[in-house]
Formats: structure tokens, C-alpha cells, sequence
């Protein structure tokens, strides 16, 4: 089946990036072969001249909306943003107490969580190179704190492997010492003996040893016999407690695992440490709602766009009332995402529709877990970071960064994509909890469901007004078709993370945003 | 006509694995089901329905395609499905909700994903 890729072990690399890191990482990862990663613009385009009163219909409130409107107001355009939704954020939600929604086909939902406790069900961590989210929680004072995106002291626990450690829980800091010490060992020994010559230079084989054995904590005849990087049995302390390390996994042992599967992680794209809006990923949307709010429409759906060459024509329908209406403008910067859109009577040319539809949406949704104790900090000692897993579709638990050490603690039980997400979301709510709980218990035996109270799922292809999590480009659609749509169909223009390379993350949708909106102004002074 | 179709399916599918419609309903459940619904009638706006659609009861070819590379909201099974497990769920859907065509063999399948590019971009089966 897998015959097409030129290296299979890219395609297993990627699954198991995916698998570890979810798609994001794999997206991340795609981009690193192909293009430039990460956030390229830091601040929006210095524009100058005056909107002189012309009119921008944009429609969607979710960041892209949002950064436009507030970045096209401050140089004097009107702008009339239509949502769909009773709020603004786009896929920036969190789950609270109070917060209700209904999954297309599915039972509305009321969280039910304890105040406090919350759930980001879109978006939840911010890399320190996404400067263009960052610029907007440091211009709108939206608090942050950081984000444990990896914790070595975390378990791991797979059973798809053999050996002494199949089935076993370790922390994470023992497999990754035990794996470089064994591995550096053998580069050690086999740079000692000759047989890497060819490789390494003369005058470089002292300090490739030095670093070999410094970085696996090898003794002097190059052996690695363990080291207190890999954590304690009995843990130094007061007094003659000097403290015990176990003896170290065999190589074997350790490989036959599949373990070491989880530590394919980029440094650079995942970085350990991150950002979160304390309180919330939708402080972010609630603080641009705040500046933009004489400007957002809500409870607008939209029906039809029309356009002549000198004008946009928006119809509507506002889903509280029934009732239709429209709003025409010099242009229009459409941030709907291409699932949903092209579903809409809309007036593109037939190029253009071909290259919308070339974007298929990743099936994604997530499954909070209010435990009513700190089990994981209490017990384990594991602040933040992932729980590393190998259940057929959750590949990690994820513990919360907020409230250490508090009583209660919500976590992420799930995050579910492609066919995991397909699987899960057709059960029922009820069903679902229990799928996500049946995975925490086995890594956090006797404690996992004795302390669970409630739970909370959202899959994004079930929301009516995404149908997806994100776009996913495929590398010809991402030549052929995503370049038409970076321009303009007439006086349209389409703006959101689909025309980023920074798919599903804030950071795509607000420079996309920016990009556009440069495009848009540099017409209309044209005009 | 049809049993014509039938025979000559059957035929052509003797020499690989025939397609299993149990197998097929297990995996519509997984794959399918939340977003056309248990039902196969979808919801209307978002997903359509699978009873009495014409490209599920259509060319197998074409159908196949749809499963493989995905439109919209439809994602693309692309690597997430062998070519045996899409003719199965596709004999499936073919032969429920009141449809009555011809099962889809998984040579069918595995010919249209050949005239497919090499890079299918960045997904990846997490199921395992």
C-alpha cells in the first residue's frame, strides 16, 4: 500500500511524529523538507496611507478576521466582520463551566466543569518563535505562562514491543539516559578500536570522546554502567543517603521496546518550553473581541457572495432572527475555512473553486478530564509535559500547566487525529470519556478513574463551522492550487492558517492576515 | 445486467482477497459514521448522504478516488486504509442504507491509487 514515498522511513518518521507529537509536529516536519519553518513575520506590515473611507466586509471572526479588522481600522477603513457563531475566536475556544456546544449529528454539550477548570478545545500552546501571536498578547496584555511541553520525568509505558520492557512504566529520563549512554558507548568504542577512523579526524577523536563520554556518562574505559541522569531507586538526602541509581536497561531491552520511538521530537518545532494564556487560550480572542466589538456581527451566517468589478456583496441570514441581509464593500477578506466555504454560493471562477477544493481538513478533536486530585503530582512528581503512550489512537496524555499543585486538575486524556478521531467522535459522549479513560488507567493505575468527575469532547470535523481541524496540503496541491488562492478573485480575498505554512497553529492565521491585508490596502490607495 | 456485474466482480476478485462486507461494516464505523451517520443518510449542509448517492453507487473508480484524496471536509484515507480495507468499506456503503450496486474489488482501488502522485503530503496513520 505504502509504495509511493521515496523513503518509507520518512513516511514511518512521520507517522510516528504524528503519533508523539500530533500532526502539527508532522506539518512541522513536512515544512522542514520543504520550506522554511516557523513564523516568519514578527509584527504586521507598516502600512501607510488612509483606508479614505472605503469599506472591508470580512468574514469570520477567528483570528484571521480579527487581525484584519483591527489592523485595517487603525488606517481608517470601515470594517464590518461577519461571524457565524455567538462569539468571536474561531477554532480559539475553551471549555468551561457554562459552555455549551453541539457537534453536527451529536447531543448538545454543557461543561460542567469545576470554576477554574478549563479545557482549550482549539489551540493550546504557543511556541517562543510564533512572534506574531506573541506580539498580540504582549500589545494586549494577555498574561501567559509557560506551557511544560515536555517533562522527562513523565511515564512512558508501550506494549507494542518485547523484552524486559514491554509493558512496563518508566520514566521518561531513564530511557533517554540509558539509550544515549548504551548508544555513545558503542560509538566509543568502535572510535577507540579503528573502525572510525575514516570518519572522524585524528586531531578530532580526543574531543568526539570527550564528548561521547561526557554526554552519555561513560566511565573511563568508555562503559556506561548507569548515572543519576536517569534518575534514583533510593534518592539522595539528609544524613549517610547517598542516594542509589538502579543498574541501566540493556540495549536490547531498550530497542525492543519501541520506546524510543516517542523521542523523535523536533527541539526546535515543539519546543520544550511554550506559552499559554493563563485562564485560557480565548483570552487571546476575547482581548482582540474587546477592541474590535463595534466592528463583529454575530449570529450571521453567511449565504452568498456576489461581486461586480467595483463592489462585494455579502448576503446573510442572522440564525437568531431568520431574517436575511446583506453588506456590500470595496472588498472583502473571507477567512472561512475552504471546507465550509465551498459549500457556499460564492462567485469564484472555476480555477479557483478547483484549487479550494484541492485542501482536504484533518479530522481532530480532543477529550478533557477533570480529576478531583493532583494524582500525577501528588504520586509521581510529574508537573506538566506529556505521558507518553502506545494506545491505538491516544498517543499521549497531557497534564496540565496551570494551578501546580492545586486541588483539582483538568487534562488533556485525548487528542485525537485522522482515524483516531473518525473512531472516537461516532461514539457517544459518555462512550468516549470511557475510551479515554481505559487508556489513563493503564499508566496510572487505581488512580486514573478513582478520580475522574467529568469529562469534555470536541471534534472539530463536526463543527458546523469548520469541518475540520485545518487544511491539509498535500505536496502537489500545495504547488498547484495553494499559490491561485494567495490571490485575489476580483475584489475577494481569502486569508487563514490554510494560506500559511503554519497550519492549524494562531500564528498561520494572523500572518496570513497580514499578508492579505497588504495586498487589499495596496489596491485600494491604488484605486 | 447486475448479475452479470456481480459475476464478473467475483471473478476478478478470485485471484486476490475478496472484499469483506462485515469487515467493511466495522470499518464504516470507525472511519465513516460520525460524520455520514450510522444512518448513511449524513446531515444536510455538511455531510451527504450515502443512500442512493450517485457517486457511491457510481463508477467504483471514481468512488475509490473520493476515499483516497478527499475534498473539504472529506479527509483523505489516502494512508490511513489499505487498498483491500477501502474496497471493503466501499462494498459496504455500496450494499446498506438501501443501496443495492456491486461490491468495489481492491484492484479497482489500488489502479486508482497508481495514477495518483507519489506524495500523498503529510498524513500519517496514528492508529498504530
Amino acid at each position: 500500500m505504502e509504495q509511493q514515498e521515496s523513503g518509507t522511513s520518512r513516511r514511518a518518521f512521520l507517522e510516528r511524529l504524528g503519533a508523539v507529537g500530533g500532526t502539527a509536529m508532522v506539518m512541522a516536519a513536512m515544512d522542514a523538507w520543504h520550506v522554511p519553518t516557523a513564523s516568519a513575520a514578527t509584527a504586521p506590515p507598516a502600512l501607510t496611507g488612509a483606508g479614505k473611507g472605503k469599506t472591508i466586509v470580512i468574514l469570520g471572526a477567528g483570528h484571521a478576521g480579527q487581525v484584519a479588522a483591527f489592523e485595517l481600522n487603525k488606517l481608517g477603513y470601515r470594517c464590518i466582520v461577519l461571524e457565524a457563531r455567538g462569539f468571536a475566536g474561531g477554532r480559539v475556544q475553551t471549555a468551561r463551566r457554562g459552555f455549551t456546544a453541539t457537534e453536527l449529528g451529536g447531543e448538545t454539550q454543557r461543561c460542567d466543569f469545576d470554576p477554574g477548570e478549563y479545557l482549550n478545545i482549539g489551540p493550546w500552546r504557543i511556541p517562543f518563535h510564533h512572534r506574531s501571536t506573541l506580539h498580540y498578547t504582549k500589545q494586549f496584555g494577555v498574561p501567559l505562562e509557560t506551557m511544560v511541553n515536555d517533562n522527562d520525568a513523565a511515564w512512558m509505558q508501550h506494549n507494542d514491543g518485547s523484552g524486559a520492557l514491554k509493558g512496563k512504566r518508566v520514566r521518561q529520563y531513564e530511557v533517554k539516559t540509558d539509550l544515549r549512554g548504551r548508544v555513545n558507548e558503542l560509538i566509543a568504542k568502535a572510535a577507540t578500536s579503528g573502525q572510525l577512523d575514516q570518519q572522524v579526524r585524528a586531531e578530532d577523536r580526543e574531543l568526539f570522546l570527550d564528548y561521547l563520554a561526557s554526554s552519555g556518562r561513560l566511565k573511563k574505559d568508555l562503559a556506561y554502567r548507569g548515572s543519576d541522569l536517569r534518575g534514583y531507586v533510593k534518592p539522595p538526602g539528609a544524613g549517610d543517603q547517598p542516594g542509589t541509581i538502579d543498574d541501566p536497561y540493556g540495549l536490547s531491552d531498550l530497542l525492543q521496546s519501541h520506546l524510543w520511538r516517542d523521542f523523535q521530537v523536533g527541539e526546535y518545532t515543539h519546543p520544550l518550553t511554550m506559552f499559554q494564556p493563563v485562564g485560557g487560550m480565548d483570552q487571546i480572542a476575547k482581548a482582540f473581541e474587546k477592541r474590535n466589538a463595534p466592528m463583529l456581527r454575530f449570529n450571521c451566517e453567511v449565504q452568498q457572495i456576489r461581486q461586480t468589478d467595483k463592489a462585494v456583496t455579502v448576503n446573510y441570514v442572522d440564525t437568531k432572527t431568520g431574517k436575511t441581509a446583506s453588506v456590500t464593500g470595496d472588498f472583502c477578506l473571507c477567512t472561512i475555512p475552504l471546507s465550509v466555504l465551498r459549500s457556499i454560493d460564492t462567485p469564484f471562477s472555476d480555477d479557483f473553486r478547483a484549487a479550494m477544493d484541492d485542501a482536504t481538513y484533518v479530522p481532530v478533536g480532543k477529550i478533557g478530564l477533570q480529576m478531583k486530585r493532583r494524582f500525577w503530582e501528588e504520586d509521581d512528581g510529574i508537573y506538566g509535559g506529556h505521558v507518553k503512550l502506545d494506545h491505538p489512537a491516544i498517543r499521549q496524555i497531557s497534564l496540565p500547566s496551570n494551578n501546580f499543585q492545586g486541588q483539582k486538575g483538568t487534562l488533556l486524556g485525548a487528542y485525537l487525529l485522522f482515524d483516531g478521531a473518525t473512531e472516537v467522535s461516532a461514539m457517544s459522549l459518555k462512550e468516549r470519556i470511557d475510551y479515554a479513560l481505559a487508556a489513563g488507567e493503564a499508566v496510572f493505575p487505581g488512580s486514573y478513574r478513582a478520580n475522574f468527575e467529568r469529562g469534555f469532547s470536541w471534534f472539530w470535523h463536526l463543527a458546523k463551522y469548520n469541518l475540520g481541524g485545518w487544511a491539509n496540503w498535500t505536496a502537489e496541491a500545495r504547488k498547484d492550487s495553494y499559490p491561485k488562492l494567495l490571490n485575489a478573485d476580483g475584489r475577494i480575498y481569502l486569508a487563514g492558517e490554510h494560506l500559511s505554512y503554519l497550519g492549524g497553529w494562531q500564528a498561520g492565521a494572523i500572518e496570513s492576515a497580514w499578508q492579505q491585508i497588504e495586498k487589499i490596502h495596496q489596491r485600494a490607495q491604488q484605486a | 445486467m447486475k448479475v452479470a456485474v456481480t459475476l464478473f466482480a467475483l471473478l476478478v476478485a478470485a485471484p486476490c482477497a475478496a472484499q469483506d462486507v462485515a469487515a467493511g461494516e466495522v470499518l464504516y464505523k470507525q472511519k465513516c459514521a460520525a460524520c455520514h451517520q450510522p444512518t448513511g443518510k449524513g446531515v444536510k449542509g455538511a455531510f451527504p448522504a450515502l443512500a442512493g448517492d450517485a457517486l457511491v453507487l457510481g463508477d467504483p473508480a471514481l468512488l475509490s478516488r473520493m476515499l483516497l484524496v478527499g475534498k473539504g471536509g472529506m479527509p483523505t484515507f489516502k494512508r490511513l486504509m489499505t487498498d483491500q480495507q477501502i474496497a471493503d468499506v466501499l462494498s459496504f456503503v455500496r450494499s446498506s442504507f438501501g443501496n443495492s450496486a456491486a461490491p468495489v474489488l481492491p484492484d479497482v482501488v489500488a489502479a486508482m491509487r497508481a495514477t495518483l502522485p507519489a506524495s500523498g503530503g503529510p498524513t500519517g496513520p496514528l492508529g498504530n
